[in-house]
């Protein structure tokens, strides 16, 4: 099995998570892409944010997001579990919230409903990207495509109201 | 002709001028003309512990067989333990008293009958405080001085396989059942009890908890909680703050009544709120297998981000520098677990964290941890080092006394001796500095002693290393037992080096032939009274109790 790149052994052979193991060649492909990533990440971050992998894993990250100042989550520290599939880029990568979160497009487990991570996924788009979409997500909700209707409700009736949950929750689990 | 060393200089020349003699009687005309320097007068007056010595050993003195825990710091009570662990027994340290009706009273031994343990001890009363499988931890008692309340702690036996089950942590033993007990120890009344089912509280040496004030705090290892509980002044053991999977007292209420809105009419998920009102206690979440971070884990975490974020300006350099010193070892601050904690004032708690296998064992010293500063209101980590770290050794070598947070009431407290209080003490930190081989090492050996296990000194003069030069080795003024050896404990004055002021002789007067068994002491100091027990343990064999007391 060739792999390219330091730590890309390791990533790929530990990847599973109840993933099918495609062939060599496409562990090693989404090996040298997430590495380009990686470095591009680097070079030109978006901003408020930062990620890398966890360990020597190449495909398991850790994202943390600043949350916009002001957006109700102003000055908390959000941190996100990223889990690339082993045929990356042709499927979405796994974002998930490790931190609490008050949000219509956020369910109570942190799974996030959002379409560039399910079927509007394009291979050309890479996790500077998604972390870019993540963080404006905090400033302008999608109410109409809710992880959490209640949630969503409340921010196209009481928006007052729900800015000031969504504060507390962040001053409670995020600060 | 007196010899000024460093120390003396260090208080003030006048008070070495104040005693001049060693005779007690011109000590107590010289205190009467001379006035001390400002502020050394209690410097002062401790100096007639010098002439004050616990010189005579009563040996092998017959005594009740219980296992003797500590004099509580007001020098009240003596507390002790029924063998089979089910009962305290308090005694009331007494003067000895007996006459004699001949002249030269001095030169006579003491009568047999004024050789025994009733003596010097008044049974207050014998309480049973554990019942069934229960045993009173005998390593474990903190007394609260302003109520005179004792706590005590039993437990059942302890399971090591147990199962990591809602949100315990894995490799953590369990016990069935601890019982905390508030004990008014006037009388013995238990006021109040507090009872922790399947969870694991270090109890040796008190490590698990810590008392400030009326605070106390319980280290659950088991769910990584720390209970902040309050002793009312009525007797009663009040929930304040559990500290860990959430950290505001009512972020859990809080969390639940919004996810149960959240879920409404959704139907997609139930969402149980795990709160058991009785509060007993008990109160265990089930559904915890959540992949959320924990409330403290989210402050810890995102100070260390916060940190690092401020530290370098540029962009690009700034996550380069995060992904290798924050993304990298994300999963091992996830991992690491809260092992110890103390008060360092009403607000802020030191929280030492460390690997789930380090929590258990004995022997830390040489294990990377942790140590943080949480302050419990703005529930924010404020500080964080990692035990090898330069500066957190400074902070400790110069304000150590900082780190022991006593009781203040009692003034005797703030003359325990301590590296950052007395000079012969910190010479000795700084010799075991020079003889290290690497300094991290020793910064690690060193930082094992934080947070302090609570109330684990003795405040008895005769440790207060301004007085009196001894083997630390052998005795000091830290709680636990100590290596035996077949000679006296020599305690020298600290003024005149050539003095030995008296002798400390656990075990018996004439030594046994048995040099070959190890022999293990354990030594009780009244906290202000030239009184103290030394108790030698050989391994089948009862217990050598010696009473050693100024004649």
């Amino acid at each position: 099995m060739s792999i390219s790149g330091g730590s890309g052994g390791a990533g790929g052979g530990s990847v599973g998570r109840g993933m099918s193991w495609c062939s060599t060649t496409s562990v090693s492909s989404s090996g040298k892409r997430i590495q380009k990533e990686m470095s591009e990440f680097g070079a030109y971050p978006p901003e408020d944010c930062s990620a890398g992998p966890k360990g020597d894993n190449l495909y398991q990250w850790i994202a943390a997001i600043i949350g916009p100042s002001g957006s109700p989550y102003e000055g908390a520290i959000f941190f996100l579990d990223i889990t690339f599939p082993t045929d990356y880029p042709f499927k979405p990568p796994k974002v998930m919230f490790k931190t609490r979160i008050y949000h219509c497009n956020v369910d109570l487990d942190g799974n996030i409903s959002l379409d560039i991570l399910k079927d509007s996924w394009r291979p050309t788009l890479t996790i500077s990207k998604v972390l870019v979409a993540i963080k404006s997500m905090f400033t302008e909700p999608d109410p109409y495509n809710p992880a959490v209707p209640n949630v969503a409700y409340l921010y196209l009736e009481d928006r007052a109201k729900h800015d000031k949950i969504a504060s507390e929750w962040t001053m409670r689990f995020a600060t | 002709m007196l010899i000024l060393n460093s120390h003396d200089l260090l208080w003030g020349s006048s008070l070495i001028v104040m005693f001049k003699s060693n005779n007690i009687v011109s000590r107590i005309f010289e205190r009467q003309i001379y006035t001390p320097a400002p502020s050394t007068s209690v410097n002062c007056v401790r100096q007639f512990y010098e002439n004050l010595v616990p010189n005579c050993t009563i040996y092998n003195v017959d005594c009740p067989d219980h296992s003797f825990r500590k004099f509580t710091d007001d020098g009240r009570y003596l507390i002790s333990f029924s063998k089979n662990y089910q009962d305290l027994i308090v005694y009331r340290p007494m003067w000895l008293s007996f006459s004699c009706n001949q002249e030269d009273c001095d030169s006579h031994d003491l009568p047999s009958k004024a050789k025994r343990f009733d003596h010097f001890f008044t049974q207050l009363y014998c309480m049973p405080l554990a019942s069934n499988n229960e045993f009173i931890c005998k390593d474990f008692f903190l007394y609260m001085e302003s109520n005179q309340f004792g706590i005590f702690a039993s437990q059942t036996a302890q399971v090591y396989d147990a199962p990591a089950t809602g949100g315990a942590v894995l490799g953590v033993p369990s016990i069935e059942k601890i019982t905390f007990h508030l004990v008014r120890l006037s009388d013995g009344v238990v006021l109040d009890e507090k009872v922790y089912c399947n969870d694991f509280v270090n109890l040796a040496h008190s490590m698990g908890v810590f008392l400030y004030d009326d605070l106390l705090a319980i280290m659950s290892l088991r769910y990584q909680t720390i209970h902040v509980l309050q002793i009312r002044e009525s007797g009663y053991l009040v929930d304040v703050r559990a500290i860990g999977p959430y950290c505001r007292e009512d972020d859990e209420l809080f969390f639940y009544s919004h996810a149960q809105h959240m879920v409404m009419q959704g139907k997609s998920k139930q969402v149980e709120f795990p709160l058991d009102q009785g509060g007993t206690g008990l109160q265990r979440n089930q559904s915890q297998e959540t992949s959320f971070l924990s409330g403290m884990k989210q402050r810890l975490l995102s100070f260390i981000f916060r940190g690092l974020w401020n530290e370098e300006r540029n962009r690009t350099l700034r996550v380069q520098c995060l992904k290798k010193k924050f993304h990298f070892h994300f999963q091992d601050y996830v991992d690491l677990i809260m092992w110890k904690v103390q008060f360092l004032d009403r607000y802020h708690l030191l929280i030492k964290f460390g690997s789930v296998d380090g929590g258990v064992s004995r022997n830390t010293d040489q294990q990377s941890a942790f140590l943080a500063v949480y302050n419990i209101e703005a529930t924010e980590v404020i500080a964080f080092y990692q035990n090898s770290a330069e500066e957190i050794f400074q902070l400790f070598e110069q304000f150590c006394d900082h780190f022991h947070a006593n009781s203040r009431n009692l003034s005797y407290m703030n003359f325990i001796t301590s590296h950052s209080n007395n000079i012969h003490a910190l010479e000795q930190l700084k010799s075991a500095q020079s003889k290290a081989s690497s300094f991290s090492q020793f910064v690690k050996k060193t930082m094992a002693a934080l947070p302090f296990c609570c109330q684990s000194r003795s405040p008895s003069p005769y440790f207060d290393q301004s007085l009196f030069r001894f083997d630390e080795k052998l005795i000091s003024a830290t709680d636990g037992h100590r290596q035996c050896t077949e000679h006296p404990i020599k305690f020298i004055s600290r003024r005149h080096p050539n003095i030995l002021k008296f002798k400390i002789k656990p075990g018996l007067e004439v030594g046994g032939a048995d040099v070959q068994t190890k022999k293990i002491s354990t030594f009780l100091f009244h906290p202000f009274l030239p009184l103290a027990l030394s108790i030698q343990h050989t391994l089948l064999q009862p217990p050598v109790i010696n009473i050693h007391f100024r004649r």
